[in-house]
């Protein structure tokens, strides 16, 4: 036995060492150094699942009915499987509409409905009451083993349990209600939650190891001794049941697998806290493997307890503090009753939060408002403050509870009640997530026909089972009606009360859903929802605005102060304003664009249903059309195609001034080097000097060259370049650009000719262009054929269509690869190594000029065989044909 | 690997564990029997869950392309 003193000073001591946790997490994230964006962090704040009922009530079970308690932890591994879309879908669609509670999200879905927020915060306020019982439960069954004296007996001021759940009411006040806007992030609780995980998991894990090889030659040697003994031969597997119950099993598991994604706790810690949707990836695997680590010794501790104190001997609940406590490892019970105090407190604190801001938004908040007309009444301070005194007051009805129910069946149970609970809300809200077809009606039909059914055949059998009702109905029906036996709906038999309770509630609760959504085509803000949340990774950039109506700045402006405070008020309109370009606060439009806005950053502060509510006082909307939405989607989707093109010419914008500069930088650099070294070396030789002069001199004309390139290009691409058509007669052309380039092909000895017909008909084009384009292709065949045997055939034909003009060389070729990249800017064929001085611009000047007079350009090369470059003029320009 | 076929394998992999730790697959292990002094069932409970927790790792953190959807 420890002193009571002792045990509650450790107790204090950890609870502020938690505070410490959250504190100093708090302060690393104001300097910008956040703890908790960390896959790690993430995955270890989800541990919350694992309460009290999992450090205790494992073993309980374990000891009960072997291998049972292990559906609990493969339905979360199951569920987490398919993290990856579902629950990453949930974390962006939370982020995209400030949703910050599992209510907020359901009846966000549903076109905002209060009376669904409502509804899902009842649920969960029902089923989670008990649950917080249950914990206080646990801590105090621990203070009694391990002190020797009754906790939660005796007058409630001095119960420590009382004072323990003060101290989680004032943590979670402190670390939980920070800000106004609830999809902030609660630092220093997440930090807090991680922390408790590890504290837990290497306490049970301490208990584990002391148990299998302090008090016991290792597992094997607990199995072997177990299974000696025929009262626990059975517990090495599926319990004492001759026949496997596959239902129960199957049902165990999918009550987990729900349950890990719709506890309000779980929602908070996955969806609303989650920092960075891929931390989901870890938390893939690692969050399973938590289960596993922590579940690993539960089946040895629960027969190595039952065979040290014999079967009755000790409460298996609490096996983790008694076996240590009696062999003289006090210390060590004192450890596992810390591990075991972080399993409740975690659940604690975070469900507090949790169903605060449900109840505050859902609940208080909407008859505050209703209470209160005037539209001049500050209401900012008011949600933080709801928050904090329904906070405080769960604790206490928790505290209540467990002090009028402590010893009932009912919180021995309420673990898989509460579980199957929050079941109810998978068709609502998966359905909404995949299907549009859902409507507020069918939800609501289903939440409640759900929630009537889990009542019937879980809560009051299990009511009644501790004695405070009747058991007549159990048994016999109501009003003797044997068809409506909770526990034998319809005459149902062969099922555990569970699965049975699990199969109708779900049974009816999906098939209303259906059913009921169904029966009418969703209404327009029913479809509008519907679109944001099923298509949310298509829609989040630029989402549509589906809004028409009128409003006035100022009252939007009224209505943020209101719910918001001055100062956080005028910081949003400030920024929007920055957004939207507008000087001035009072310049912005007020548009749909802003009072989404507006009711967005309301919904963080007062959940989606009350901002609705609020918004549609102050602005005058219009009813929207089903047809509306459609052209709305139409709209924006025509929007972003066209930012989209605005983007790609923008980098192509972008591509084009890069390599324009480097280009010019070259010529350029070699310049400036040559006219430094003449600059500082006076005495240089004259020979040398003329030398370096003459460099200069042709890359200033390199230059020249390349910006006039540069400036007819853009002319031409633009359509400012002056075109001076004429007759021109090509034959004529060709010549004199041969003649003109013929002192280039005399340097390189090789040989030009010409093939063309006697006569060609003369077109309409302008001639100093197509000269340009021909000499182009002239000095390009120049610059490639090999030196000494080069050879250069210049073709030109005329046919009905058009002329074409095609300059061969026996140069080396373009490879496949480079053919179609020597029409781009900048683009040079050849290797890097011996490819000629070239701007770049060259070909793609000749293409533009061709492709203006409506003919087309081309390359024929085979590497090694040389290559043809050649372009074709109709005698009519396109346009011309086609204007006429 | 894309997002996409990331996401297909954690599905096809969350049904074969479904199938794996569940009736009537988990009844051939309910015989006598042990593995190391551990009895067959458990044993093979635990070594099937450590198991696909271990090709789900193997999965989810094989790099792939940040493409969102």
């Amino acid at each position: 036995m420890l002193s009571t003193p002792l045990v509650l000073a450790a107790s204090f001591a950890y609870l502020l060492t938690l505070f410490g946790v959250a504190h100093w997490a708090d302060r690393r994230a104001r300097a910008g150094r956040s703890v908790i964006g960390n896959a790690w962090v993430y995955t270890l704040s989800m541990g919350v699942y694992c309460t009290a009922w999992t450090y205790f009530g494992s073993i309980g079970r374990a000891a009960s009915s072997g291998l049972w308690f292990l559906p609990i932890y493969l339905g979360p591994t199951l569920a987490m499987l398919l993290a990856g879309s579902l629950l990453r879908k949930m974390i962006r669609i939370a982020r995209s509409y400030r949703i910050t509670s599992i209510a907020d999200f359901i009846a966000s879905r549903y076109g905002k409905s209060r009376t669904l927020a409502a509804l899902v915060t009842l649920i969960a306020l029902v089923g989670i009451l008990p649950y917080v019982a249950l914990q206080l439960k646990a801590i105090a069954s621990g203070l009694t083993v391990l002190t020797g004296t009754p906790g939660g007996s005796g007058p409630w001021w001095s119960d420590s349990t009382l004072y323990i759940a003060l101290a989680l009411a004032g943590f979670t006040v402190a670390f939980g209600t920070r800000h106004l806007d609830t999809s902030e992030r609660h630092e220093g609780m997440v930090a807090a939650i991680a922390f408790e995980s590890v504290v837990k998991l290497l306490a049970f894990l301490a208990i584990g190891i002391f148990v299998c090889w302090g008090l016991f030659d290792g597992p094997g040697d607990i199995f072997a001794r177990a299974a000696a003994q025929p009262a626990l031969k059975g517990l090495s597997g599926l319990g004492a049941e001759s026949k496997f119950a596959g239902g129960q099993w199957f049902a165990l598991t999918l009550l987990a697998m729900l349950s890990v994604i719709f506890l309000p706790r779980q929602f908070q810690v996955m969806v609303v806290e989650n920092v960075d949707e891929r931390h989901v990836q870890r938390a893939t695997w690692a969050f399973p493997a938590y289960l596993l680590l922590i579940n690993l010794f539960v089946l040895p501790i629960a027969l190595g307890g039952l065979l040290h104190f014999g079967v009755g001997g000790a409460a298996p609940e609490t096996f983790v503090l008694s076996l240590p406590l009696a062999n003289g490892q006090s210390w060590l019970a004192l450890a596992a009753f810390i591990g075991g105090l972080s399993a409740a407190t975690g659940m604690v604190i975070v469900e507090a939060i949790a169903v605060s801001t449900m109840v505050s938004n859902d609940l208080v908040m909407p008859l505050v408002l209703r209470l209160t007309h005037r539209a001049s009444t500050d209401l900012s301070g008011m949600p933080l403050a709801v928050r904090r005194v329904v906070i405080v007051a769960l604790l206490l009805l928790g505290y209540l509870y467990f002090r009028v129910a402590g010893e009932a069946y009912a919180l021995v149970s309420i673990g898989l009640i509460s579980f199957a609970a929050v079941a109810q809300f998978a068709p609502a809200l998966l359905g909404g997530m995949y299907w549009k077809g859902g409507t507020r009606a069918g939800a609501l039909a289903g939440l409640l026909a759900g929630f009537a059914l889990w009542s019937w055949t879980l809560l009051l059998p299990s009511i009644a089972k501790s004695g405070w009702l009747a058991t007549g109905f159990l048994t016999d029906g109501p009003f003797g009606i044997a068809l409506l036996r909770p526990e034998q709906l319809l005459g149902l038999t062969g099922l555990d009360s569970l699965t049975h309770a699990l199969l109708w509630s779900l049974l009816g609760n999906a098939g209303l859903y259906v059913a009921v959504s169904l029966a009418r085509a969703p209404s327009a803000r029913e479809a509008t929802q519907a679109l944001l949340f099923v298509d949310v990774f298509q829609r989040s950039a630029g989402a549509p605005v589906f809004w028409r109506g009128r409003a006035r700045l100022a009252e939007l402006q009224q209505l943020a102060t209101r719910f918001l405070g001055a100062e956080p008020a005028q910081r949003l309109f400030a920024d929007y304003a920055r957004r939207a370009g507008v000087t001035d606060v009072e310049r912005i439009a007020p548009d749909a664009q802003l009072v989404q806005h507006v009711e967005t950053q309301l919904a963080g502060a007062i959940g989606s249903a009350s901002a609705r509510a609020v918004m549609a006082s102050v602005v005058e909307e219009e009813p929207l059309a089903p047809e509306d939405i459609l052209r709305m989607l139409d709209e924006a989707s025509q929007v972003r195609a066209l930012n989209r093109q605005l983007e790609s010419l923008d980098r192509l914008k972008d591509d084009f001034m890069s390599s324009v500069t480097h280009e010019l930088r070259t010529p350029l650099t070699s310049i400036r080097a040559f006219a430094e070294l003449m600059r500082d070396d006076p005495d240089m030789a004259g020979e040398q000097r003329q030398q370096f002069l003459g460099l200069v001199v042709g890359e200033a004309e390199r230059l020249s060259r390349l910006v006039n390139q540069v400036l007819d290009m853009a002319k031409i691409e633009s359509g400012h370049a002056e075109w001076r058509n004429d007759e021109i007669d090509l034959r004529e052309l060709v010549a004199h650009a041969v003649q003109t380039t013929a002192e280039v092909f005399r340097e390189r000895d090789a040989v030009v000719s010409v093939q063309q017909p006697d006569i060609v008909p003369t077109l309409h084009a302008d001639r100093d262009r197509l000269l340009q384009v021909l000499l182009n292709l002239l000095s390009n065949a120049a610059k490639f054929v090999p030196a000494g045997s080069g050879r250069v055939e210049v073709r030109l034909t005329a046919d009905a269509h058009g002329a074409q003009v095609e300059v061969c060389d026996n140069g080396p070729g373009v490879t496949l690869d480079q053919q179609q990249l020597v029409f781009e800017k900048f683009r040079q064929g050849g290797d890097a190594a011996n490819r000629p001085q070239g701007t770049g611009l060259g070909l793609p000047i000749s293409r533009q000029i061709v492709e203006h007079f409506g003919g087309r350009m081309w390359l024929r090369s085979e590497p090694g065989q040389g290559a043809c470059f050649g372009f074709e003029l109709p005698w009519t320009r396109q346009q011309e044909e086609t204007g006429t | 690997m894309s997002e996409r076929l990331r996401n297909q394998r954690l599905l096809a992999l969350f049904a074969a564990g479904w199938g794996l730790l569940n009736f009537p697959l988990l009844t051939l292990w309910d015989r006598a029997g042990t593995i190391a002094g551990i009895p067959l069932l458990p044993a093979a409970l635990f070594a099937g869950w450590a198991l696909l927790i271990g090709v789900a790792a193997w999965v989810a953190e094989a790099p792939g392309d940040e493409a969102p959807h």
